[in-house]
């Protein structure tokens, strides 16, 4: 199908829903995007499917902190600038890209670099959400070697990565964003359409679409969105969707940990005899609990909304006192085998618990 | 003494107020020329107060009129805008995103230049002498003189701005400038919009407060007279020549801090009941709780601190389904008073259903014969239940609040709310925004990103907290009784080194009642 404009506010949306409190706004890359339609037309997004096996694709997005980024603007050309440096860095002619992750302003990076170069972008992701590290993706999990990989700065300064595996690549790289004024563009994780086949979470793009001319047309409270999400979430890679609960934000506190945002915030029930719910943050929302019990975990999917118009809220704009409902969305069933467990489960992110699907609790 | 104005589109209100009594409050229409509105209101409560001009302390002023010449797109200057931050941004100039119609209402002189530090002081950019001496005389050549500078990072380090502006004066000595760190915080695309704002209300500011110094000028009043802001708190009326947009959305807090004033009750929900919408605030230790969404203003975003209000649709001219069940959105609005049933119109408002029930007495209750007593009955339970609802959605616990009713529609609640553990209908609520304005402090902030391995957390406080206590002086606070209000602390995520964006607010009396010496204002003896 061809993307242009009039698709962009409703896939910035359905992103946003998708980022699961993490990924950063996407207004200046919503922005920028537009600019780029402007000037050169649809961009061609494609299925899976029709990539030939041998196809060389890349995968591209921002690494950093999205707090650094509301002062660190991208510049209108440099994720093209980005592709170029892959290319001429590694000697190899890019055929399609494909994002990091469908949540947040990543989801649209692919989409400027390749109406730039004038190649398609592959519709999918490689998490299905927002994940806060390059191990978690299916690409990794699944064996891409990351490298060769190059990352772009501000300045266009580029470095070229050749690393043994993901977790090594994900360490030097956020040493490089750091030194390099706290955001980056990075191209990794080269595949072949044959691999991308196996490796991807499939329509996600264009569900992110999907969602966010849903949340645009039921703008309104939570308990109106609900029947029309399931229904949206059932034909879709995810499944199951859950309304968990309704209220406002008693607390919030977080710190950094190991570069992440760390916290928690606590939400206190509209009714009064339920008690209060608290949601685990690492960048993303990753464990809710009511009274101490377990009711969401990642890898699932924890979306925080503004209450009254349903409007995904990202962590780092909770605030005391703000009115919120909480969904809980199945994951796709790639990341509920063993070995995607492995990368993902809540131990992953320093949880002592184990992972039970959504729709067993 | 001191008084209380509220200079809004449509009403100018003003209160005499002595210590903790009102002597004396007016509603008059606001003039076209500002001053002849408020010599009236002034004159009307010196009069029915038997006070002369002399005898006042202080006045106080909260005004819609910077908001609404944005939202109008009137009286606003041409502008040059500067960023420093190439090369990041290129090809997001300043008001890329605003409404094509005040983009122009500016002029949409838009520059961008190198130079600027990044979120660890490292430079982000050379300046380029050559650079900034073509955009300085292209400014020139335009004859702009209303010039806003952001560069990247600038609540941090504000030092590439306080460079350029050196040059600017260089130039353009004649330039109004207004340096982005001084007006807003981290996001630079929403600070550089508050800059530019400001920097286009400049010219109108001076005719503001110049009429506001004429109209107090004639009535023979020598002393301070002070601008409320969102916060509710005061600017003295030469910082509002400086930095008209921080008096945005003054307008509910000043309703939210008079309701406080009026009923004694501190930690409450205020219900301010228009015509069409009752706007919902809570009041913490007496000020607005604020919100934390990004603030749209005359469609351009912003991160001007504003409070947080719940808006529902039900007002005096909400229109009532015909069994009762169903109130608002859709109101009649003004045409209340034509329209509504009382008042020998033929649509059913919330307004017939309590002069029905016998709750308020307006227009002819012989004209609401045919109301059946159910659908009043069912009418009024609606209404209650819509507040219940909306004030439930903004406490912060289940337990009952207080809730003061303020504004021409609180009629509208008969009877306890169930939410409320009480329900209060202070006198003079109709002037609660003059009020509110009256007995505003002055506060101070300041926000810095540090690193607490590099500063120990106690002394980077310290840091900050002098910097507001500098601005909070600058606004007119008496030193003595400043105090530390409010401490923010948001760690930033992928960043080792415990990197902490740290925002402090102080807040203090204001000077001109704390001390006994009142200097005249400039504006007064000009």
């Amino acid at each position: 199908m061809n993307l242009d404009e009039s698709h962009l506010e409703d896939l910035a949306l359905g992103a946003v829903f998708l980022a699961t409190g993490g990924g950063g706004d996407p207004y200046v890359s919503k922005l920028l995007t537009a600019l780029a339609f402007k000037k050169y037309g649809p961009v061609n997004l494609i299925e899976v499917s029709e990539l030939s096996d041998d196809a060389h694709v890349v995968t591209i997005g921002g690494v950093g902190a999205p707090t650094v980024g509301l002062e660190l603007l991208p510049s209108q050309n440099e994720s093209f600038e980005a592709l170029l440096a892959y290319e001429k860095h590694t000697g190899r002619k890019v055929d399609a890209l494909v994002s990091f992750e469908i949540g947040g302003g990543n989801s649209l990076i692919p989409i400027m670099a390749a109406l730039a170069k004038g190649i398609p972008v592959v519709d999918g992701d490689g998490m299905g959400r927002a994940l806060p590290e390059a191990q978690m993706m299916t690409y990794a999990i699944c064996g891409a070697c990351p490298t060769p990989a190059v990352a772009l700065d501000y300045e266009g300064n580029a470095t070229l990565f050749s690393t043994k595996d993901t977790h090594t690549f994900e360490r030097h790289i956020r040493g490089l964003t750091q030194a390099s004024g706290g955001m980056m563009l990075s191209i990794d994780h080269p595949m072949t359409g044959a691999f991308l086949k196996k490796a991807i979470i499939p329509g996600t793009v264009s569900f992110s679409v999907k969602l966010g001319a849903l949340l645009r047309e039921n703008r309104g409270s939570a308990e109106q969105l609900l029947s029309p999400l399931q229904a949206l979430f059932k034909d879709s890679v995810y499944g199951e969707c859950r309304l968990l609960y309704t209220g406002k934000v008693t607390d919030k506190h977080n710190s950094v940990v190991g570069g992440f945002d760390v916290g928690e915030v606590t939400i206190a029930s509209f009714e009064e005899q339920t008690p209060p719910m608290s949601i685990c943050i690492k960048n993303e929302y990753l464990i809710a609990k009511l009274d101490g019990k377990v009711v969401a975990s990642v890898p699932d999917l924890i979306v925080i909304v503004e209450y009254e118009t349903s409007s995904p809220i990202n962590a780092e704009r909770l605030r005391y006192g703000q009115r919120l409902a909480v969904f809980a969305i199945g994951c796709p069933e790639f990341y509920r085998t063993p070995e995607a467990l492995k990368a993902v489960s809540p131990r992953c992110f320093g949880f002592d618990l184990d992972y039970v699907p959504l729709e067993a609790i | 003494m001191h008084i209380g104005i509220d200079v809004g589109g449509t009403h100018t209100d003003a209160v005499l107020i002595s210590g903790d009594d009102i002597l004396a409050s007016t509603k008059a229409l606001t003039s076209a020329d500002i001053v002849t509105g408020v010599v009236n209101a002034l004159t009307t409560i010196l009069t029915d107060g038997v006070v002369s001009g002399t005898q006042i302390d202080a006045i106080m002023i909260g005004t819609t009129q910077f908001t609404n010449a944005v939202v109008e797109r009137r009286e606003l200057s041409e502008v040059a805008a500067i960023r420093i931050g190439l090369p990041s941004g290129e090809g997001l100039p300043p008001m890329v995103d605003w409404p094509a119609d005040i983009k122009a209402a500016v002029g949409n002189h838009a520059y961008m230049i190198k130079g600027g530090y990044l979120y660890d002081n490292w430079p982000l950019a050379q300046f380029d002498e050559a650079e900034i001496n073509d955009v300085l005389h292209d400014i020139k050549r335009k004859g702009l003189t209303n010039i806003s500078i952001a560069s990247a990072f600038s609540p941090m380090n504000p030092e590439p701005e306080l460079f350029l502006a050196e040059k600017v004066k260089a130039v353009i000595p004649e330039a109004k400038i207004t340096l982005s760190h001084n007006i807003g915080r981290l996001g630079i695309l929403e600070r550089e919009n508050a800059s530019i704002l400001n920097t286009a209300l400049l010219d109108f500011a001076d005719r503001v407060v110049d009429a506001f110094g004429m109209a107090i000028n004639k009535l023979g009043i020598q002393c301070p007279v002070f601008i409320s802001q969102n916060d509710g708190t005061l600017m003295n009326a030469s910082y509002v020549k400086k930095f008209p947009a921080l008096t945005f959305a003054s307008g509910p807090t000043n309703s939210l801090r008079g309701a406080f004033k009026l009923s004694g009750v501190a930690n409450a929900i205020v219900v301010d009941i228009g015509g069409t919408t009752s706007d919902i605030g809570v009041l913490q230790n007496g000020f607005p709780r604020e919100s934390s969404a990004i603030v749209d203003i005359g469609g351009i975003r912003t991160n001007f601190r504003m409070p947080d209000i719940n808006a529902i649709g039900l007002g005096g001219g909400s229109m009532v389904t015909p069994d009762g069940l169903q109130i608002g959105p859709q109101s009649v609005g003004h045409r209340l008073v034509d329209d509504g049933l009382v008042f020998g119109g033929d649509i059913l408002t919330a307004t017939d259903l309590i002069v029905a029930a016998g709750g308020a007495e307006i227009g002819d209750k012989t004209k609401l014969q045919q109301l059946s007593k159910e659908v009043v009955a069912s009418g009024i339970k609606t209404i209650n239940q819509m507040l219940d609802r909306g004030i439930d959605m903004m406490k912060l616990n289940s337990e009952p609040v207080p809730v003061i009713l303020v504004g021409g529609g609180a009629v509208l609640v008969s009877g306890d709310l169930k939410s409320a553990s009480q329900v209060l209908r202070p006198k003079h609520a109709e002037v609660a925004n003059a009020i509110g304005a009256s007995i505003a402090k002055i506060s101070g902030e300041s926000e810095k990103m540090v690193s607490y391995q590099n500063i120990p957390r106690d002394k980077a406080i310290e840091e900050v907290k002098q910097e507001a206590f500098k601005r909070a002086i600058a606004a007119g606070a008496s030193e003595v009784s400043l105090e530390m209000v409010d401490i923010e602390e948001t760690a930033i995520p992928y960043m080792d080194g415990a990197c902490t964006k740290l925002r402090i607010k102080v807040m203090g009396d204001v000077k001109a009642l704390a001390s006994t010496t009142h200097n005249k204002i400039e504006e007064a003896s000009s």
